[in-house]
């Protein structure tokens, strides 16, 4: 799996043209769809990130409007390519639908946010966004942990929660979204 | 399979019956596990934590690219097949011959090479794993079924690798692994109380898992069960009174995970003490237990180092006399890292010290007796394999164990995978690999008596069983709902093990390694989604045992020796979701016949209907082999009954 994350990054020059790139890619290069859907592991990751909404209720103020859609931002170097613009296709949390970005640097509107790269760098991403009604994704083998951190045990994609963390800016994770996580570490229940 | 228990005259007269196990059965349904993407994000959120993500190789990588014959068993339909021991879970992976000899026995194998009960050779070439542990017997290389068991709520999967494994897991993987993988504690949170009552077997567990702290979970077990006799074959297909063969098996056990930041820590247990009447013969009485400490620590850059440890202790006493007490230690590493962005690596090492005692069963008419009767095994590997992308979708994966046997010294197994993925549908591969069974104390230390007079002996020169394989596959997504799956094999043994004769005398007869040839064939399965609610899986396995005497040999008892196989065997399993909660599975299987001892090819029938009342409560009827009110699987072997079970599942 790091090889086919290190292959990604190696590709993937200026953080900027790596978005321009990876829509190109998925509209026009059958060459490296191909090689994300080798990577069962990265589906179901992203299958994870799109499903995850429906469970997390944010506060008024992490949306601009009751409108807005729901927005999964990729920030660094990005795993997933086309996989994630699949999984996220067709799906809405209540009234808003689901959209991509993958970005550079964190901005304002993301409400989910997968940050990915070395540590320095996932751990610059998770201290600006440390304030912030945003559900941090990492990854597994991330040395820092978001929100939500992805954990592979067994074979298997799980995930921790850190409800704390989440309690801390005001985002409520269901409980059913608590029972199915590997490791929940608690908030201060009301 | 008994070997402690069992008479010795029967080499030389075959009619006589044998004191334990035997017979065979069937397979069963497929359940390939490509996933087109569009099934993983049709998934809900909780199937999401249910898909496989990996594999054969001992370095992670996506199942439907593991260039290898895998089948897969999961937790589901382990669940809905009805099936309450680890046997019965293995009759769903059509790469398994899986022959029921008595409610506590069975001869399992895979492509063939299932023994001869009556000639004292038993299937000895599998590896069982359970989470890491390996569960053959040292002794002999065989398994005792029944000595290992798992609830079938705490099964994640069973991975069945069909071929040699002896370059990626190790010490006895011949003809197959068998890696059966438990649950996380996380995963079994909460109390469950289990009954079941049938007109064949009575069961009765608890469990009760929590979270102890942020990272730490923990499960705790206790079952026992009752199993009735099945009844003894007359003569050809006649089944007459009870077999006396019932027994008794409580077992309890633990399992914690901890998940100290990216580490994963586990630790588990189980113990167990167990009571089997046997036909014509006394009480046989097992005990043992375990524990297993695995560590695995990821590291920067992908690399990833696992520390697994476990302790072993077996016992079983035949109250006619002898009785074998194992002790055994393992210790092992494996570190995967990538090199030069096409280059995956993992490499280890292991070593397993089996400290045993085996008490002579001495008798008036016969005596078994290994000299010596007591010593420390010490069984030590290092491997290494690299997983090479040579082109875009064409891995190469070269690998090589060498194992420092304590009869034979140092043998290398090396193997070289060649795997293309045409499309994201498609996978073609190939492969050549080596694997042996290294010489055990029952070929090497046995001497048995009738009367005064030695009537066979160990060998103190066996060589190694070998086996060098040469499999090509085919694993495809034909359309979004029907996945196949198809593997041919050609399997080249030599040195397989054959009973001698002393030159005039006759006796003592002496092990020889008078067998040799091939055996070859094709595995296929296939899965196919009917609807949204009807799930159709088949399987049929094919093969042609071509082995021959060696030059020299005195061809004493036929080839049939070594292995009794049917010629084929086929399954069909019909899953359906009928409405909400209620679900209704049917299991048909046909296995050919068995040449020598002749067993007549059978077909059989198990079904379940489930009904999940609610969160707390599932209520189930199983009936098993309903087709017929008795039918024999294997020779010698009893007249397995039809039976029904009635389970009741509360959660709290």
């Amino acid at each position: 799996m790091a090889l086919l994350k290190h292959n990604a990054s190696l590709r993937i020059w200026g953080k900027r043209a790596a978005a321009v790139w990876l829509t190109l890619a998925a509209a026009t290069f059958a060459g490296p769809e191909a090689r994300a859907q080798d990577s069962l592991e990265y589906e179901v990751k992203a299958a994870y990130l799109a499903k995850f909404a429906p469970f997390i209720e944010w506060p008024a103020r992490a949306f601009s409007s009751p409108t807005t859609p729901l927005t999964i931002c990729v920030v660094g170097p990005d795993p997933f390519g086309p996989l994630l613009d699949r999984a996220a296709a067709g799906e809405r949390d209540g009234d808003r639908p689901v959209t991509i970005r993958r970005l550079a640097a964190p901005a304002p509107d993301c409400q989910i946010l997968f940050a990915d790269g070395d540590n320095q760098a996932v751990n610059n991403v998770l201290g600006a966004e440390k304030d912030r009604p945003v559900v941090t994704v990492t990854d597994s083998g991330a040395r820092a942990h978001g929100i939500i951190s992805f954990v592979v045990t067994g074979n298997h994609v799980r995930f921790d929660i850190d409800e704390a963390a989440a309690n801390a800016v005001g985002i409520h994770i269901s409980s059913k979204l608590l029972d199915l996580a590997h490791a929940v570490k608690k908030g201060a229940r009301p | 399979m008994e070997f402690m228990a069992g008479a010795l005259g029967e080499i030389v007269s075959k009619s006589v019956r044998f004191g334990a196990a035997s017979l065979l059965a069937l397979a069963l349904p497929a359940h390939a596990q490509q996933l087109a993407q569009n099934d993983i994000n049709q998934m809900s959120i909780e199937q999401l934590a249910n898909v496989e993500i990996t594999s054969v190789s001992k370095a992670a990588e996506p199942l439907s690219d593991a260039p290898a014959s895998i089948y897969v068993i999961s937790h589901d339909d382990v669940i809905r097949s009805g099936a309450q021991s680890v046997p019965e879970m293995l009759r769903l992976a059509p790469n398994l011959e899986v022959m029921q000899t008595s409610p506590s026995q069975y001869v399992i194998t895979s492509r063939g090479l299932n023994g001869n009960s009556a000639d004292q050779s038993f299937p000895d070439k599998l590896l069982i794993l359970i989470d890491g542990r390996s569960a053959y017997n040292p002794l002999f290389s065989g398994v005792y079924w029944d000595m290992q068991d798992v609830l079938p709520e705490n099964i994640d999967r069973i991975e069945v690798i069909s071929g040699p494994g002896g370059t990626e897991w190790g010490a006895n993987a011949i003809n197959g692994v068998i890696n059966i993988v438990t649950r996380n504690s996380a995963d079994t949170k909460g109390g469950l109380i289990d009954l079941g009552v049938g007109d064949q077997t009575s069961s009765a567990a608890l469990q009760y898992g929590g979270q102890w702290a942020d990272n730490l979970t923990y499960r705790l077990y206790a079952k026992d069960f009752y199993q009735r006799a099945d009844a003894t074959v007359a003569s050809p297909g006649v089944p007459s009174g009870s077999a006396h063969d019932g027994w008794t098996k409580p077992q309890g056990g633990f399992r914690l995970d901890w998940t100290p930041g990216q580490d994963q820590v586990s630790l588990e247990g189980d113990i167990f003490g167990g009571a089997e009447a046997q036909t014509g013969l006394p009480f046989n009485m097992i005990a043992g237990g375990n524990v297993t400490a695995r560590w695995q620590h990821p590291m920067d850059d992908g690399q990833n180092l696992q520390v697994l440890s476990y302790y072993d202790e077996e016992q079983r006493t035949s109250l006619n006399g002898g009785s074998f007490y194992l002790n055994s230690y393992d210790l092992e590493f494996q570190h995967n890292f990538t090199f030069s962005n096409w280059n995956s690596v993992v490499w280890g090492a292991g070593e397993r010290i089996d400290q045993y005692r085996i008490h002579p069963r001495l008798g008036a008419a016969n005596s078994l007796i290994f000299s010596p009767g007591s010593r420390v095994l010490n069984l030590a590997d290092i491997f290494g394999e690299d997983r090479i992308a040579l082109a875009d979708g064409v891995q190469l994966t070269l690998g090589l164990k060498l194992e420092d046997d304590p009869y034979s010294g140092v043998t290398p197994m090396p193997s070289g995978r060649l795997s293309w993925k045409i499309d994201p549908h498609n996978l073609i591969w190939g492969s050549v690999s080596r694997a042996i069974r290294s010489p055990t104390p029952f070929d090497v230390d046995v001497v048995e008596k009738v009367g005064t007079g030695v009537f066979l002996t160990g060998n103190a020169d066996f060589l190694p069983e070998d086996v060098i394989a040469y499999e090509a596959g085919w694993r495809g997504q034909v359309t979004q709902d029907l996945s196949v799956s198809v593997t041919g094999f050609d399997d080249f043994y030599s040195n397989l093990r054959s009973i001698e004769p002393t030159p005039v005398s006759f006796v003592p007869l002496y092990w020889g390694k008078g067998i040799g040839g091939n055996i070859y064939g094709l595995e296929s399965w296939a899965n196919y989604q009917l609807t949204d609610w009807w799930r159709l899986a088949a399987g049929l396995t094919w093969q042609h045992d071509d082995l021959k005497f060696v030059p020299g040999a005195s061809g004493f008892l036929g080839v049939a020796q070594d292995g009794n196989d049917p010629h084929h065997q086929a399954s069909l399993r019909s899953s359906m979701n009928l409405a909400d909660g209620l679900t209704f599975d049917a299991d048909f299987r046909e296995v050919g016949q068995l040449p020598n001892p002749h067993v007549p090819e059978f077909v059989e029938l198990n079904a379940r209907l489930g009904w999940q009342v609610n969160d707390r409560l599932d209520l189930s009827l199983s009936g098993f082999n309903l087709l017929h009110g008795h039918h024999v699987e294997y020779a010698p072997g009893d007249a397995i009954r039809r039976n029904f079970f009635l389970e009741t599942k509360w959660r709290f």
